[in-house]
């Protein structure tokens, strides 16, 4: 079976025109996202992370180098059918409903009937926005409920790949931790997300694999395990060690030549702690 | 073929649906004041005066409505979706550039057609309104009620409608192709009224210049030739003005103007369609 | 080096040079006007009328000339110009009591009835398929210059038109007596007469034509009568 996203040498230069040259916003990229896996493009802003999302849905034409999604190449109607894609901070015609947009996107991904609007309810509730809530005009959403309904319309068709361009940027961490629990059900039902992000502790959550952008420029590349693993180094966590037995403990380690570079209590994560500090309903 | 054709359906009915949700439609109230209270005007001329006066005020008041919601419509279908970057989310979709430009084309001419019938509804009821009004006063004479109905309720006033229509379609595919090359309304609307004017005054230049009998140097008469071919002569819908002066215009002349604007509008829509394709979002 | 100068530089010269540029500016006009020319001959045509209303002659003119020239087409203007003109204005001048001499005034009153013909000229050229410009032409010159044959003429000329009015027919005929041409004249009633055959139109006023034809009979009769005496 082919791989989700395949790229070969990508590269893509952005002319300034007048005379003012050219901008190499990505070169050389090679890239593989396997089916079924959570892949996270990360870099910081300007690393090319949105260019080469764009390549990849046909959006943007490379300059050089090849793209396929699923075996087809890039930006051709049959590779576009096996993606659904969520831009960054997206913006929707302002003028129609959370309803309505799912239904529009739907449409123009070859849907239609009952099936259409089948899959209409049953993505708002996934995402919360069924009912009342469905029916109000874009333009009265909340940035949260936004970044839902762009999600519920870019999984309307059903793709097999998944595209979200920073889709935590300026959620709220409940929001935020929403997303990241969609994208494990996501990958639960088979489908491949690939996700950017410059937060890198969120990606951390979900990646499989990641690749690291620097000025269009690939740094490194590889499963979060191998990349992120010290191997030199072994950490273990324990509960109901009195005094007494941690100093023993310490000192043992030090007979046997081991050198202690942390002990002490474990810190909980800020995010985790500020979920916790709020109501179970606020929780989601 | 019916795939391509539900998504083109599908960008015009959104389109569509844009126009009327920002209430487009509100500017049809002002046209109907214009038209009534313009109506009243010129109460101290001949009937066939007033009511070339009122057919005047009516045409132009529906070109002008016409014009400004399709200029405006038109110039801000592409640049603005791209601004707004509403577009990524549409054009990631299995939907080629060609169906989003023909669909966002379409969905704009049917709500100008939309209007058009309602502008067109009001026309027809003020026309009436004036006959009834004409023929009170003068009489109920057999030989002046028929001449005031025959300027009321001339069949051609509807080649005149055909006419209008197929002009602004005109108007709106030019807007839509400089708004494929855009990236701003501003630019688009001057580029538009540039090419309409263009094309008003093509005919008086090739009149002057090629049939005055002077000779002319080669590069006026390419320059001249081109400009013929590449803009469209917007001084054929003057068949308007002959169609109000009560002249007789054929319809094959009025369908040899619908079929030229079709062109136009074809070829300014493959044009459009095929700048578009290599455009970078 | 003056404008003209600098046109002929580039190819333009010659007289056809003011041409030219007189039609260009005109045309930017039109085409800036666009599909409103409409709404701007009836402006010029409101300010006519008023104009009209405080008998400033020349403004009208000007008025319903631009108005021509917005809208060649329209036959309305082209007759609203002449009448004013030949009409109206000319029959101002007449009465102009700033004038004493009476021939300076009939001169005067000539050139706007002249003005009124060649509007009119102008007119049957721009619109040469209606009736109506000819019939006009024909009314001036009965009315105003006494041209009965040139009447007749247009009167003619106007009934090859489709949408020449039935009566005009019998205008012809009147026109040729008015002329003194009685024998023309009752051939031409006679012809009319013939044309209608035996089952006539009410409408062309068969009853009419009957009656110019024994009244002219009788008045050619006496005329040879009184000179044979």
């Amino acid at each position: 079976m082919s791989a989700a996203v395949l790229t070969q040498s990508l590269r893509k230069e952005f002319k300034l025109g007048w005379g003012r040259g050219r901008v190499l916003a990505v070169e050389g990229l090679d890239l593989e996202v396997k089916r079924g896996e959570v892949f996270g493009l990360l870099g910081p802003n300007g690393s090319g992370k949105s260019t080469a999302m764009k390549m990849i849905l046909g959006l943007l034409r490379p300059t050089s180098g090849q793209a396929e999604v699923c075996g087809c190449r890039a930006g051709t109607l049959a590779a576009r059918k096996q993606i659904g894609f969520l831009p960054e901070n997206p913006y929707f015609p302002a003028f129609l409903s959370g309803t309505e947009l799912v239904r529009y996107y739907g449409k123009l991904s070859g849907m239609g009937g009952k099936a259409l609007e089948g899959r209409v309810q049953e993505l708002l509730s996934l995402v919360r926005l069924g009912g009342e809530a469905g029916r109000r005009p874009l333009r009265t959403y909340s940035k949260g409920m936004l970044q839902r309904a762009g999600l519920a319309g870019a999984l309307v068709s059903d793709p097999e790949i998944v595209m979200l361009d920073e889709p935590t940027a300026g959620v709220d961490p409940a929001g935020s931790r929403e997303i990241r629990d969609l994208i494990r059900e996501l990958k639960e039902r088979g489908k491949t997300v690939i996700f950017s992000s410059h937060l890198l502790e969120q990606v951390e959550d979900v990646a499989d694999r990641v690749i690291i952008l620097h000025r269009g420029q690939k740094l490194r590349e590889g499963r979060l395990e191998d990349l992120l693993t010290q191997t030199g180094e072994w950490q273990v966590r324990a509960k109901g060690l009195g005094e007494g037995q941690r100093r023993e403990l310490h000192a043992w380690l030090i007979q046997h030549g081991a050198e202690v570079m942390q002990e002490g209590s474990p810190r909980e994560r800020l995010e985790d702690y500020f979920l916790r500090s709020l109501p179970e309903r606020e929780r989601r | 073929m019916r795939e391509s054709w539900r998504r083109i359906r599908a960008v015009a009915g959104n389109t569509f649906l844009e126009a009327v949700r920002q209430k487009v439609f509100a500017v049809l109230l002002i046209f109907a004041l214009v038209l009534l209270g313009g109506a009243n005007y010129f109460a101290e001329f001949s009937f066939q005066e007033q009511f070339k006066f009122l057919k005047d005020l009516g045409y132009a008041t529906i070109s002008l409505t016409g014009l400004l919601v399709g200029l405006l419509g038109a110039a801000q279908l592409i640049p603005a979706e791209i601004e707004r970057r509403t577009i990524l989310t549409a054009l990631c979709r299995p939907l080629r550039r060609w169906e989003f430009v023909v669909g966002k084309y379409l969905g704009l001419v049917s709500l100008l057609g939309v209007m058009l019938g309602i502008m067109g509804a009001v026309f027809w009821v003020v026309l009436r309104w004036k006959e009834a009004q004409l023929i009170g006063m003068e009489g109920g004479e057999a030989g002046v009620v028929q001449a005031i109905q025959a300027e009321s309720r001339d069949p051609r006033l509807w080649q005149a409608f055909a006419l209008i229509a197929a002009k602004l379609f005109v108007v709106c595919s030019l807007a839509v192709f400089f708004s494929t090359l855009a990236t701003s309304t501003t630019f688009v609307v001057a580029m538009t009224l540039m090419i309409y004017l263009i094309g008003h005054l093509q005919s008086v230049a090739r009149e002057q210049w090629l049939e005055s009998g002077e000779k002319t140097v080669w590069f006026i008469q390419l320059f001249l030739s081109a400009v013929a071919l590449l803009v469209p002569d917007f001084n054929l819908y003057s068949l308007i003005d002959e169609i109000v002066a009560g002249n007789l215009v054929p319809w094959r002349a009025t369908l040899e103007v619908v079929a030229y604007s079709c062109a136009y509008v074809g070829v300014l829509l493959a044009a459009a369609a095929w700048l578009f394709e290599g455009r970078d979002l | 080096m003056t404008r003209e100068q600098r046109l002929a530089t580039v190819g333009f010269s010659g007289p056809t040079a003011v041409a030219v540029r007189e039609k260009l500016g005109q045309g930017l006009v039109l085409a800036a006007l666009g599909g409103f020319r409409g709404l701007a001959a009836n402006a010029l045509m409101l300010q006519a009328h008023g104009a009209w209303e405080e008998k400033q002659w020349v403004r009208v003119r000007s008025a319903l000339e631009m108005a021509t020239l917005l809208q060649p087409r329209v036959a309305l203007f082209w007759d609203l110009a002449s009448w004013h003109m030949a009409w109206n204005a000319a029959v101002a001048a007449e009465r102009y009591d700033g004038e004493e001499s009476e021939t300076r005034r009939r001169i005067e009153a000539r050139k706007w009835v002249e003005a009124g013909r060649e509007l009119l000229e102008r007119g049957t050229r721009a619109v040469p398929e209606k009736a109506l410009l000819f019939q006009r032409l024909g009314d001036l010159y009965w009315q105003r210059l006494a041209d009965y044959q040139a009447a007749a003429a247009c009167y003619r000329e106007a009934l090859l038109k489709k949408d020449a009015p039935l009566y005009l027919e019998r205008f012809v005929g009147y026109a040729l007596d008015r002329a003194g041409e009685k024998q023309a004249a009752l051939e031409y009633f006679r012809e009319l007469r013939r044309s209608m055959g035996e089952s006539p139109d009410p409408a062309r006023k068969p009853e009419v034509v009957e009656r110019e034809i024994r009244r002219l009979e009788n008045e050619i009769r006496d005329t040879s009568a009184g000179r044979t005496k």
